[in-house]
């Protein structure tokens, strides 16, 4: 028998039984952990001890796994747990990291690939609000962990002659994400509390722009024509064409002047915008 | 007695966490030195680099990571070890430890700290491949011993004498977990003491303590309570074998207030000085470590 299998088929065979979500002999018996040793000669890899054999020694680092696999993803997705439940939610993180366990010396990139396993799948509950609250925890993550660029001073801001705003482009911040939802995943996930454990969900479509001010994560709900209008910026149009492309062609009348001087006032001052460029070369 | 590069005692630390964040900010608590997790500072522009950069400021830290997989297959992680060396050049670490153990393979990363077989062929293998990483980072390593939970047919080595041997023939440095030792001792049956007797004293440049969960049958390493009277009294036999070396105190799960933690690393700094008092001379020089090709 193989006591020996050599150091590459050990680590092969006990990865591929850990990962695999069966019982210990179904793992010993995959065909992931028998590419590396036969199933016949697995309990001879592993020495029992005096209070555990060899497949419950095995068992200790297997159960581990997919705990270990939960409390991560539930640290960047709380308020998908919240509305799953712990079962559902553990139920999610199995199948999910059978499909895509961890290729990444972080856990912290674990979740990247969550909203669109979700998208694939048939037989979640409420799975478009799902879909909505994961792409929501998913952009968070993100933005706590995007690079700092300190916002404009008021006094960068003052620099710019009034006629150069036409043809200035505002750059948004690197913690900065704007995102539109199908359900008001934003105000749910902030309404979550002991008072109110499971507040109502009805679809309405929602739009929402995360980002860090001091280093604290915000976010700020959206009417659908302030998020137009900071897409259109954040993609590089200026600001005659972002306002007239977004407010002259399509919201008139509804969208006003002064819609437009307290979105700019409440945008400054929460710090969205890291630079100006005023016309093709000069940056403020 | 030193260690072989000089890496000064450190006192008594205990690990950065961002539950402490606000009281260390505030308070600039008189704590010796913190040890942070590498892989949490790696990737992020956020608060935790924020808090990083100001504490490191004020504090000495040391590295220490969870993912290098030194015993691995894999071919060794460049992207990660550049990542890594930046961090350090970034706060100054004093030393960078991580574990001997694997953590996947083919490209896959378990996250959790796996047995090596303790076989010639590993210890080869292991020894090369500490060689690259230490060259990459331009600075020696420390390599702590992992708790387990099972142990392969395959090993011929006594993990102590594969550690001493790892360290002397790649030349890197040992972070010697007592509680590791406690842990991996109940669940083998080997003697926690002569574990500690075969760990090269000028090599150890680090001491963790930590608590544990006890199931009856083995003892998970679960870093989540207080440490206990044994790995206490095991604590002061390393100090009695090993001198003064810099010792951290991890709790990284149901983590209490700041204070409480501090107080757990304090108890060791008051039993180091109850053994110095106790004028306890060190145990005689073992002799020398066996090579792996014997």
């Amino acid at each position: 028998m193989a006591t020996n299998p050599g150091l590459e088929k050990i680590q092969r065979w006990m990865q591929a039984c850990i990962l695999n979500q069966g019982t210990a002999e179904e793992a010993i018996a995959s065909d992931a952990a028998q590419a590396a040793i036969p199933a016949d000669q697995a309990r001879d890899v592993v020495l029992p001890s005096k209070t555990l054999s060899s497949l419950e020694r095995l068992d200790v680092y297997r159960d581990m796994y997919l705990l270990r696999m939960e409390e991560a993803l539930s640290i960047d997705y709380p308020s998908l747990k919240h509305f799953l439940g712990e079962n559902e939610f553990m139920r999610l993180v199995a199948r999910y990291v059978d499909v895509y366990p961890s290729r990444s010396y972080t856990l912290n990139r674990l979740g990247d690939h969550l909203c669109e396993f979700i998208a694939t799948l048939d037989d979640m509950p409420r799975k478009d609000f799902c879909l909505d609250l994961a792409c929501l925890e998913y952009a968070l993550t993100w933005v706590f962990d995007a690079g700092e660029t300190p916002p404009m001073t008021t006094e960068q801001v003052k620099a710019v002659p009034p006629d150069a705003w036409e043809h200035a482009r505002l750059k948004p911040v690197e913690a900065f994400r704007l995102l539109a939802f199908e359900y008001p995943v934003s105000r749910y996930a902030g309404a979550v509390d002991e008072e109110n454990p499971f507040p109502r969900i009805a679809r309405k479509k929602t739009w929402v722009v995360a980002y860090r001010a001091n280093y604290n994560l915000h976010r700020m709900d959206l009417t659908q024509p302030a998020y137009e209008l900071l897409s259109a910026l954040a993609a590089g149009k200026t600001m005659g064409e972002a306002i007239e492309s977004v407010m002259i062609r399509k919201w008139r009348p509804a969208v006003k002047e002064a819609h437009l001087f307290e979105w700019f006032r409440d945008w400054m001052a929460e710090g969205f915008f890291q630079s100006v460029e005023l016309g093709v070369t000069t940056a403020v | 007695m030193a260690n072989r590069w000089g890496y000064r005692d450190l006192g008594f630390g205990i690990g950065l966490r961002s539950v402490h964040f606000q009281h260390i900010l505030e308070k600039q608590p008189p704590i010796d030195w913190f040890e942070v997790l590498s892989e949490n500072y790696m990737d992020t522009g956020g608060r935790p680099l924020h808090v990083l950069d100001q504490v490191a400021e004020r504090y000495p830290l040391v590295l220490h990571g969870v993912s290098l997989s030194v015993g691995s297959k894999d071919p060794v992680n460049l992207e990660y070890l550049k990542k890594l060396k930046s961090l350090a050049a970034r706060v100054k670490a004093n030393w960078v430890s991580d574990h001997l153990c694997w953590c996947g393979i083919t490209g896959l990363n378990t996250h959790d700290l796996l047995p090596m077989p303790y076989t010639t062929e590993a210890l080869r293998h292991t020894i090369e491949r500490v060689k690259i990483i230490q060259d990459v980072l331009e600075r020696p390593i420390a390599l702590e011993n992992a708790s387990t939970y099972l142990e392969f047919a395959a090993s011929t080595w006594p993990e102590s004498e594969f550690l001493a041997a790892l360290a002397e023939e790649a030349d890197c440095g040992i972070l010697l977990d007592v509680n590791n030792v406690y842990v991996s001792s109940y669940n083998h049956g080997f003697d926690p003491k002569a574990y500690i007797d075969r760990i090269p004293r000028d090599r150890v440049v680090q001491m963790h303590l930590a608590g544990h969960t006890n199931k009856g049958t083995h003892i998970i390493d679960t870093h989540n309570d207080y440490v206990i009277d044994s790995v206490w009294e095991l604590y002061k036999y390393a100090h009695r074998r090993l001198g003064g070396v810099a010792t951290l105190l991890e709790w990284d799960a149901n983590i209490p207030s700041f204070t409480i933690v501090h107080g757990e690393a304090l108890k060791a700094r008051k039993l180091r000085e109850q053994e110095d008092l106790s004028g306890v001379t060190a145990t005689p020089e073992l002799d020398e470590v066996p090579a792996y090709g014997d």
